[in-house]
């Protein structure tokens, strides 16, 4: 793309901005006259509430123009040109296109008759939340910390967390109305080439108006677009991708957007919680055994309860199938459609416990749950023992450390539903059989999905399976490192014999 | 890529593919009635072991001409052989589907018919076959490890329904002999004829060179578990009866209960697992049918080989389908052919995407709202207890029900109107199954059948051999049910304990609810099978009569 150039004379700037900033009634120009006898013409545009007035008396270049009301306009010219880049938070700009994105980003921009450059005059930036604690990703041990809003702050988290030069940023922008700030945070060292790659290609592919979230990135730049199953592993917990940075994977972080995505990812990755890390390895293990158990039940459970009851009673204990029979006396539909009735129910409670704000919210959800399980079991539209299935499905659900992952088989548990209703078991292994063969399909940038366990050779020492192995034991990095650098856990003594 | 773009599989998922893809149809398909059992079998299957081991170093230097057959063999024998193989995917797709077509509905889901099932399958089988090696290696790698665990579990617990008499059986009948052996080892070849594909697999196989170490472990592997099978089976249902049954994995799955009682039986969840290794057979079959269509130049197979392996299944030509004529399409047209074509090849020594259908979504809505037999668990009839006796007409039957809200305890607001028996007659079965249609609302559910009474007439004028058949078809009844004999049935089912129990749980109590030196010695269907096989006879049952308020068990 061809550039405009910045003209060394300001009139010409002031109108080029003045244009393009037409009806842009929160970007503030500014000219204003500095030096010995006000000599100078300078210009100072940025947008009003992203840039303090108190920012621009504070900073270094603030200071600056305090000081230039004393000096002659020759030695103004030279003092820029010899010391503006000198300044910490001040950067200069060569061309308009850079001149804008560094307004729009939220930055005061400065220009100076006679010069044919300008100086970004770093500012925080966009009015944000700040850091708070990561809501979707609570644990009970480990940092509250969560990532917030701006793509910067977000950074700096992380790069507080991995203090290394060879924590690389890439800064870049998408959205071609938006410019949303990209960051692309990997261990230079420990990322394949062919993933970098691989992640730079698929942001160059797509040219788009706007990129507002993190998931629109997402769903851009997957695999298969048809999946129900995230291809990126997202967080909003500073230390889990700063975890998965040291295991040689990428994260990129999107302008607001709490949620950070983490490639490659794999299934096994989504049944991890920060958590994990901070455990002693029994509790981690027992815990992540619990997941499997719940995404199980999440999943397959209300098929299962079908399957049994419409077609293969006799594996139930005879006193249990008596007794669901004698629960659903009076029920007038079938158990397919009282056991949907309930789930959809429960969906649009949950729905409803979202959106309605605060605790009123969290009233809705337990109040909404006992009072309509409640009635229908008492208006005989449902039987009490598909109110237990709907709750334990649901709790299986939420035990789930991703809600995105935990969606995926949300929705799959209906697949499940009809096929077990209608087809028994057969429609049961029918639905697992497609599930682990789409599952096997899947790749997130060229890796497996269901990695860890397709791995091709057994490595030792990696402890990246469904238990959590203690710290001792895992002294390889993961298959996403680069392999001369897959050791990260050595003893000292050892080094120096 | 190093994981995903070299389309590579390494030596483990080839040897779960091999594991994955061959134990259902295995278990299934290759003990029962004229199949391989017996001593015979045993030797046989050891000794196919033996040439299938040689086979796999022969194969495993082919593979070189397998990856270009038109170069191998030149453009037109090229394409026929392409096209050999071929049928062969395909009729043994079709075949695999049959089996499914009939266990299925028989053991699994009654009242739906088979060619849904075969349609269902092909759909979900044909899914994405066309895509890369890895995918399917991947398939197994999750699924294969725990497909054998589950077998060899599954083996284990039915150890403890076997009899060493019933075994001691199989050594009376004279069974070995050598046309028996050599039957059982070409038999073994046949069945294992799929290996024959794998030069296909090799060119996508990493380290191919070794790759023939781990065929062979695979390999012994299953010829373990066949071998274990063929001891299994006669130590659980004896020989005899083992030489009538023509699947007789059905009745072994009902018996493998884990400890605890958690569920009354464990055969669905058994069955899920064979199911799931048939269905990746057939996937693998439309797999590797691809994989030979596009080596040999013949266009893509994506969508009619699918129709015409679901065609073929449900089609019957003046009554003659693909499972009549499989058997003899192995033995005397596909393996003496494939070891023809593979020394023609050896011989010659030269070396040499996408639309997406959302008729799947269609099929299953069709399928979905054509009344499959899903029955509410209230509008089922549970007999506990099954009296049978001789009458006038034929038979009596008295079915002896539960009383449900005493049974379960929940006490819902309701008249308890139900009548714990209902007796029923007519000359056979079929008119007894036809009457209760015409007479009761609710479907007969006879999964939870623990009892069955046989009146004194009915033993004496041989008339329980015709009963015995007409359970032995009725895949629902456990075969540990316990068997007695009484007076009069009819009178023992409508007796009511106490405190409501049924006659079922009280007689099943009775047995069962004692310490290990106190129990009773109940007689179970098995072994009256058993014994019916073994003698024709009938085996000494435990009489059952009511004494004052009380029922009272003796032998």
């Amino acid at each position: 793309m061809e550039k405009t150039e910045i003209s060394k004379s300001l009139r010409a700037n002031e109108e080029y901005v003045r244009k393009r900033c037409e009806n842009c009634a929160d970007i503030q120009i500014r000219p204003m006259k500095l030096g010995e006898e006000r000599k100078v013409d300078c210009l100072m545009v940025y947008i009003e509430v992203a840039v303090s007035n108190m920012m621009l008396d504070d900073s270094a270049i603030g200071k600056m123009v305090n000081h230039f009301w004393e000096v002659s306009p020759e030695k103004i010219q030279e003092f820029v040109a010899n010391n503006s880049l000198g300044i910490a938070d001040v950067k200069k700009l060569g061309s308009m296109e850079e001149v804008f994105s560094a307004l729009l980003a939220g930055n005061a921009v400065f220009f100076m008759d006679g010069y044919d450059q300008a100086m970004k005059i770093s500012s925080k930036g966009y009015p944000g939340m700040g850091v708070s604690e990561a809501e979707a990703e609570k644990v009970l041990r480990g940092s509250r910390e969560g990532f917030s809003d701006s793509v910067k702050i977000n950074s700096a988290l992380v790069r507080k967390r991995l203090r290394d030069t060879r924590l690389k940023v890439e800064e870049r922008q998408i959205g071609t109305r938006t410019n949303t700030m990209l960051h692309m945070l990997y261990m230079e060292d420990l990322v394949r080439e062919e993933f970098l790659e691989d992640v730079r290609e698929r942001l160059d592919a797509y040219e788009i108006d706007g990129i507002l979230d993190s998931g629109m990135l997402e769903q851009l730049t997957e695999d298969v677009w048809y999946s129900p199953f995230p291809q990126y592993q997202t967080t909003e917990r500073p230390d889990r991708a700063a975890q998965e940075i040291l295991n040689g994977k990428i994260v990129l972080i999107c302008d607001n957007s709490p949620s950070v995505l983490i490639l490659p990812s794999s299934f096994q990755g989504f049944m991890e919680s920060s958590e994990d890390w901070n455990q002693r390895f029994e509790m981690a293990s027992f815990l992540r055994v619990l997941r499997y158990l719940a995404l199980a039940a999440a999943t397959l459970f209300p098929g299962l309860y079908l399957a049994v009851i419409r077609f293969h009673t006799q594996i139930l204990p005879t006193n249990l199938i008596l007794s669901f029979a004698d629960a659903r006396e009076g029920v007038p539909f079938s158990s397919v459609t009282e056991l949907l009735f309930l789930e959809l129910a429960f969906e649009l409670i949950r729905e409803a416990g979202v959106r309605v704000p605060g605790a009123l919210g969290n009233a809705i959800g337990i109040v909404g749950g006992l009072i309509v399980g409640d009635a229908a079991v008492s208006a005989n539209l449902v039987s009490p023992i598909v109110v237990m299935i709907v709750a334990l499905t649901a709790l299986g659900s939420m035990t789930l450390p991703n809600e995105e992952f935990a969606s995926a088989f949300r929705l799959i548990k209906y697949v499940f539903l009809f096929l077990g209703g209608f087809l028994g078991m057969f429609g049961i292994v029918l639905g697992i059989y497609f599930l682990i063969a789409h599952l096997a399909g899947l790749l997130s940038f060229g890796m497996p999905y269901l990695m860890p366990f397709v791995k091709k050779k057994p490595e030792r020492g990696v402890g990246d399976g469904i238990l959590r192995m203690p710290f001792q034991r895992r002294w390889q990095r993961p298959l996403y490192a680069k392999r001369n650098e897959s050791v990260r856990l050595r003893k000292k003594t050892e080094e120096k014999n | 890529m190093e994981f995903a773009e070299n389309n590579r599989i390494s030596h483990r998922q080839l040897y779960r593919q091999m594991v994955l893809a061959f134990l259902a149809p295995f278990m299934l398909c290759l003990f029962g009635r004229d199949r391989i059992l017996g001593p015979a079998g045993i030797a046989g299957t050891l000794a196919g072991m033996v040439v299938l081991l040689f086979y796999v170093i022969f194969l495993i230097r082919l593979e070189p001409y397998y990856s270009d057959l038109e170069k191998s063999a030149g453009g037109f024998w090229g394409r026929v052989f392409g096209c050999f193989f071929v049928v062969y995917v395909i009729f043994t797709a079709a075949y695999l589907l049959t089996v499914l077509m009939e266990i299925v509905p028989e053991s699994l889901l009654e009242g739906v018919s088979g060619k849904w099932i075969s349609l269902c399958a092909v759909i979900v089988c044909a899914f994405g076959t066309h895509k890369g090696m890895q995918r399917r290696g991947r398939i197994a790698e999750v699924s294969g490890g725990l497909l054998l665990g589950s077998v060899a579990l599954m083996m284990l617990l039915c150890l403890g329904q076997s009899r060493i008499s019933y075994l001691m059986e199989m050594s009376v009948a004279r069974d070995f002999s050598g046309r028996n052996f050599i039957k059982s080892t070409y038999g073994v070849l046949c069945a294992f004829s799929g290996i024959g594909l794998m030069p296909f697999v090799l060119g996508n196989v990493e380290k191919r060179g070794s790759a023939g170490k781990t065929a062979a472990f695979g390999i012994v592997t299953l010829v373990g578990i066949i071998t274990g099978m063929l001891i299994l089976l006669p130590a659980v249902f004896g020989w005899n009866r083992l030489l009538t049954e023509q699947y007789p994995v059905l009745p072994l799955l009902a018996g493998a209960d884990l400890p605890g009682n958690v569920l009354a039986r464990f055969d669905v969840l058994w069955m899920g697992f064979l199911l799931y290794s048939m269905l990746f057979a057939v996937g693998s079959l439309f797999h590797y049918g691809h994989q030979i269509i596009r080596q040999t130049h013949l266009g893509s197979g994506r969508y009619w080989m699918a129709a015409v392996v679901y065609g073929l299944s449900v089609l019957k030509f003046r009554g003659w389908g693909i499972e009549d004529i499989y058997g003899k399409y192995l033995a005397y047209v596909f393996v003496p052919g494939m070891i023809l074509l593979q020394l023609f090849l050896m011989m010659r020594g030269k070396e040499k995407r996408k639309k997406k259908t959302a008729a799947a979504a269609g099929i299953s809505m069709l399928l979905f709202l054509s009344g499959c037999a899903g029955i509410e668990p209230e509008k089922r009839m549970y007999p506990l207890a099954l009296g049978a006796d001789a009458s006038t007409e034929g038979f009596e039957i008295t079915y002896g029900m539960p009383d449900l809200p005493q049974a379960t305890g929940q006490g819902k607001e309701e008249k308890n109107d139900q009548t714990s028996s209902l007796t029923i007659t007519g000359a056979d079965f079929a008119e007894i199954e036809e009457k209760y249609e015409r007479t009761q609302e609710k479907y007969l559910d006879m999964g939870h059948l623990q009892v069955l009474i046989l009146g004194e007439e009915l033993l004496e004028n041989g008339q329980w051999l015709t009963l015995l058949d007409y359970l032995m078809d009725e895949p629902f009844v456990g075969e540990n049910v316990y068997v007695f004999r009484a007076k009069d049935p009819g009178e023992i089912l409508e007796w009511k304990g106490g405190s409501g129990t049924s006659v079922g749980e009280y007689l099943v109590g009775m047995l069962e609810n004692r310490t290990s030196g106190q129990k009773k010695k109940g007689v179970t269907l098995r072994e009256v099978y058993n014994q019916r096989y073994l003698t024709g006879g009938m085996v000494i049952l435990p009489r059952v009569r009511i004494s004052g308020t009380k029922l009272e068990v003796w032998m």
